[in-house]
């Protein structure tokens, strides 16, 4: 299909586009599902380019365009429209990943964590936010942000480091 | 700053290590070790999580945008701007601020879907920024209903409900907008006016100059 572009939408490219890779990691990770994934970062896009006319703080974007997936995933969630990947029946496509075996390592670990932890996790590494921009994202406290991450990165490496395991078991 | 503080910084946020915790680190073999330890895992964790990303995605997410089309909405906004600009024009109106009118647009068309979006928000959160704003919460003002942060033209508002005896009134908090004087607008049966706080601005949107100004009135009443 063949689109002709204004001014406008070439600002919404140009401001959007660096964002789009980790926009769809994040959707990807939420859902555990590439097709849902993709269909999650269609509508966020959506959504954003009918706001974009209100957006003046254009800097913002990244953070703006993760606010509005993160909203839009817990209302379809809810809705039961978008159907996430139950832990049992999830099934890895390793060819999707840099790493597969870790991936799976990676995929059993985030399962092990709250949603609230994993959220959090994902929107620090992938989407490069500081704790209070996730706050914000959230609707929580920065404090609370902090206490998510710290024991999500204490779960990870208790998860993925066999000898954080055994240090710890010696510890105790 | 201790080896505990740096550790729980780190395990917040290993990317953003302050230079006080760096202080600390280049003095504390341990410590050094542990952050050492903690941006390598952040390495392997962020290269896991960097799924490939499926084969023309940019273009299948940016034409849907290009060929989308919203005839109806914008039609009924430029109607509406075009009959307020009239009559602007023909009563002598001074222009409409552009940012009390996007107050009002976001009232009218994204309010309803912010509220059904947002999770239960702490008011504790938006009686700290309206403090921090210079700005009073009495009593009298009506029941406060924070909403959530929320993406405004501005930049960000802190988005609230306020049932006044006078009608709904919408209140949106921008600690980071500066703003010199007030200013207002009126569009589809609201008003709106964006007023300077000690700290940022506020928009106020509501039925009536009325309920618009006792509001004004009580938020500054420090």
């Amino acid at each position: 299909m063949r689109v002709i572009r204004g001014s406008k939408q070439t600002a919404f490219e140009n401001a959007v586009g660096d964002c789009l890779d980790d926009l769809y990691r994040y959707a990807y990770w939420l859902c555990r599902d590439r097709w849902q994934a993709e269909d999650l970062a269609q509508e966020t896009i959506l959504r954003a380019w009918r706001s974009w006319p209100g957006l003046r703080e254009h800097r913002a974007v990244k953070g703006w365009l993760f606010t509005i997936l993160y909203r839009e995933f817990a209302r379809s969630a809810s809705r039961r429209r978008l159907n996430t990947v139950s832990d049992e029946d999830l099934l890895m496509e390793p060819e999707h990943h840099v790493d597969p075996g870790l991936a799976l390592d990676l995929n059993r670990a985030l399962r092990g964590l709250g949603e609230d932890s994993r959220n959090a996790l994902l929107l620090q590494v992938l989407g490069g936010f500081s704790c209070a921009e996730i706050a914000q994202v959230l609707g929580t406290s920065e404090g609370a942000v902090m206490t998510r991450l710290t024991r999500a990165r204490q779960a990870l490496r208790r998860a993925l480091e066999p000898e954080e395991r055994g240090r710890e078991a010696k510890e105790s | 700053m201790n080896c505990l503080e740096l550790r729980r910084a780190v395990l917040a946020d290993p990317r953003r290590v302050d230079t006080q915790a760096m202080q600390h680190a280049e003095q504390c073999a341990g410590c050094m070790e542990f952050l050492g330890q903690a941006l390598q895992s952040e390495a392997k964790l962020a290269s896991a999580l960097r799924v490939a990303v499926p084969e023309g995605l940019r273009a299948r997410l940016l034409d849907r945008t290009a060929a989308s089309r919203r005839p109806v909405r914008w039609l009924a906004l430029a109607a509406s701007l075009l009959v307020a600009a009239a009559i602007a024009f023909f009563i002598g109106s001074p222009k409409p601020d552009p940012l009390a009118l996007a107050g009002i647009n976001f009232v009218v068309f994204e309010e309803a879907q912010a509220i059904a979006d947002a999770k239960p928000a702490d008011p504790a959160v938006f009686a700290r920024v309206a403090r921090e704003m210079g700005l009073s919460l009495p009593e009298q003002l009506g029941e406060v209903n924070y909403i959530c942060f929320y993406p405004f033209a501005a930049g960000a508002a802190h988005h609230a409900l306020v049932k006044t005896p006078l009608g709904k009134v919408t209140l949106l908090l921008i600690p980071e907008r500066p703003l010199a004087a007030r200013a207002i607008a009126a569009a589809y049966g609201l008003e709106a006016a964006i007023v300077p706080a000690a700290v940022g601005a506020i928009v106020i949107i509501g039925e009536s100059g009325r309920s618009i100004g006792r509001v004004e009135t009580l938020l500054k009443s420090i």
